[in-house]
């Protein structure tokens, strides 16, 4: 067990302490202090923040179908939410672009509509919100499973009606697992850049910057940016799970 | 059959035996695998040869990654992945990225030219031509685009095209003009994702070379050599053209001057397959090898395949000598 402890703690930690402490303090300041850099490690949470209440909105009525309903075809519904984790991530932009093209009816409407995908915060939280979907959906619809259908029934014979009785008794028993899918799917969101940098190189996510950074500038220029993305996001991720453990011991 | 005829054929196929043997296993044909990085805009022709190559060399394997050629430069003088060759859309990459550090010779193998590609669907595309295109692109609605100065040569090419355009239509102020009319949501990394955006009729007109149009099967506006950058006689002229793109550090900058879309390639000193490595290089530069390849897919191929000077042509293998000439 200590073996295991430690091997994972040196694959995840070694890279990673690495990152952060290759650049040097003075290039770290220099860098954070640079307006490019700040909008776009912002545009990034700002971004997946989006992706993730989107997620959170459309995903947790859908989580709650799969969770409490049988019906045909619902292995496969389920393997597809699946599928934006498969496919390769530049094949997803793509196949957005491809959607929202000037050949296409969807984006003839969204261009009657005055909406663009191409290069614009839109179409970014589309992909994000693409990919990081599946993860919000599997971790709420575990919680769901988790609670007794039981307690709700009784609920329901008690006069609640069924949004009263999703709302007193299966959101106060899973909401944790809520926060869990939150976390997963703006990581998952954070992270991106296969899809995005095919949606949109401007304006740009801070992993699109840091590439352009490395192949502009080189290895050197490129860390200090990744080491803020890492600094932000693990900042943003115990303040969360923090959130979730001080919730859990007041039920 | 008798015991003696039996031996007879025994005896006469170990005979003949040897005289088969050198044809099944050549003595010393390269094998293993060869590591090429290469500009985004060979990856057509280059694929081309490997299927070629490795038809004529089955123990070989070659493995391609393409990218903007600065950016694979820094692969390996930055990142030091392993490579064998590494073949650039603009030969001063190689100059300014690797040389002397990490190659010793620079073979200047094949041209380009930037065109302006659209499709049926593109606003105006039954209108453009040589004499009206740069008051299409400025006209409102019409999305243009060409890929990141800073990171893709084709990107900073663009620039001067439109540089270059200026002087010749004499219009004072249209380089300006013209990218007001660029939002930066236009600019892509790599001139070749452009291509998806055209099709896919996000954008109407983006800067490309010639080859992309040609392998693309994009439609094309051919420019006047003046300003297409295919012109290695036009050089002086091109010269004027300077384009402000990322220097050694962020917020600083390096000036590129316009120079005639040349490709080059070189071999890396720490090829962990030398002997394959070079056995390719022939391959590419033979007239009746690469070279043909490179004319089919609009990447015409310099004619005598070039060297800046005689000590630079001492470094080559000896394998490469007979097929380059030093030549400014």
């Amino acid at each position: 067990m200590a073996a295991s402890t430690v091997s994972v703690l040196l694959l995840v930690f070694l890279p990673l302490v690495q990152m952060l402490l290759s650049p040097s303090p003075g290039l770290l300041w220099e860098t954070i202090r640079d307006k490019d850099v700040l909008r776009a490690i912002w545009l990034s949470l700002y971004a997946s923040g989006l992706a993730a209440l989107i997620s959170l909105v459309l995903g947790t009525p859908f989580a709650y179908l799969l969770a409490r309903r049988d019906f045909r075809g619902k292995k496969l519904l389920e393997s597809a939410i699946d599928l934006p984790i498969m496919i390769p991530h530049p094949v997803i932009g793509i196949a957005i672009l491809s959607v929202a093209g000037a050949h296409h009816p969807v984006g003839q409407f969204l261009a009657w509509l005055g909406v663009r995908i191409m290069g614009s915060v839109t179409g970014l939280v589309i992909v994000l919100t693409f990919v990081g979907l599946p993860f919000h959906v599997n971790a709420v619809r575990t919680g769901f499973t988790a609670v007794p259908e039981r307690l709700e029934k009784v609920s329901r014979s008690l006069g609640a009606g069924m949004t009263a009785t999703f709302f007193r008794v299966t959101l106060p028993l899973t909401w944790r697992s809520l926060v869990i899918g939150q976390i997963m799917c703006l990581a998952r969101a954070i992270s991106e850049f296969g899809a995005v940098v095919i949606v949109a190189y401007h304006p740009m996510t801070a992993p699109v910057m840091i590439y352009e950074r490395f192949t502009a500038y080189g290895l050197e220029y490129s860390l200090p940016v990744a080491a803020w993305l890492i600094i932000a996001s693990l900042v943003l991720f115990v303040i969360l799970r923090w959130v979730s453990a001080a919730g859990e011991k007041r039920p | 059959m008798s015991l003696a005829k039996s031996r007879l054929v025994i005896f006469a196929l170990i005979a003949v035996l040897p005289m088969t043997l050198p044809s099944i296993a050549p003595a010393a044909g390269p094998s293993g695998k060869i590591i090429i990085f290469h500009a985004g805009s060979l990856t057509v022709p280059f694929a081309a040869m490997e299927k070629a190559f490795e038809a004529k060399h089955p123990g070989v394997d070659i493995l391609r990654e393409a990218g903007g050629s600065t950016k694979m430069a820094r692969l390996i003088s930055e990142v030091g992945k392993p490579a064998d060759i590494m073949a650039s859309a603009d030969y001063v990459v190689i100059d300014k990225t690797l040389r002397p550090k990490f190659c010793d010779f620079n073979v200047r193998f094949a041209t380009n030219q930037l065109v302006l590609c659209y499709t049926d669907t593109s606003k105006f595309a039954k209108e453009i031509n040589p004499e009206n295109w740069y008051q299409i692109l400025q006209e409102k609605g019409v999305v243009w685009g060409h890929s990141d100065p800073n990171l893709d040569p084709c990107g900073y090419r663009s620039l001067m095209v439109l540089q270059l355009a200026e002087r010749y239509y004499k219009q004072p102020g249209l380089y300006q003009k013209l990218l007001a009319n660029r939002p930066e949501a236009n600019i892509r990394p790599k001139s070749v994702e452009l291509v998806n955006l055209l099709k896919t009729g996000h954008m109407d007109y983006a800067w490309e070379y010639l080859s992309v149009a040609v392998q693309h099967q994009l439609k094309y506006l051919q420019l006047p050599a003046e300003i297409n950058l295919g012109d290695y006689h036009q050089d002086d002229l091109y010269k004027q053209a300077k384009v402000e793109v990322s220097g050694k550090k962020p917020g600083t900058t390096l000036t590129r001057t316009g120079q005639s879309c040349t490709y080059g390639v070189t071999l890396i000193n720490q090829a962990p397959n030398k002997a394959g490595a070079v056995a390719f290089l022939a391959y590419l530069l033979a007239k009746d090898g690469g070279l043909k390849i490179l004319a089919d897919q609009g990447q015409p191929p310099l004619d005598p395949v070039r060297v800046p000077t005689a000590e630079m042509k001492a470094k080559l293998p000896a394998e490469l000598q007979g097929l380059v000439q030093v030549q400014d």
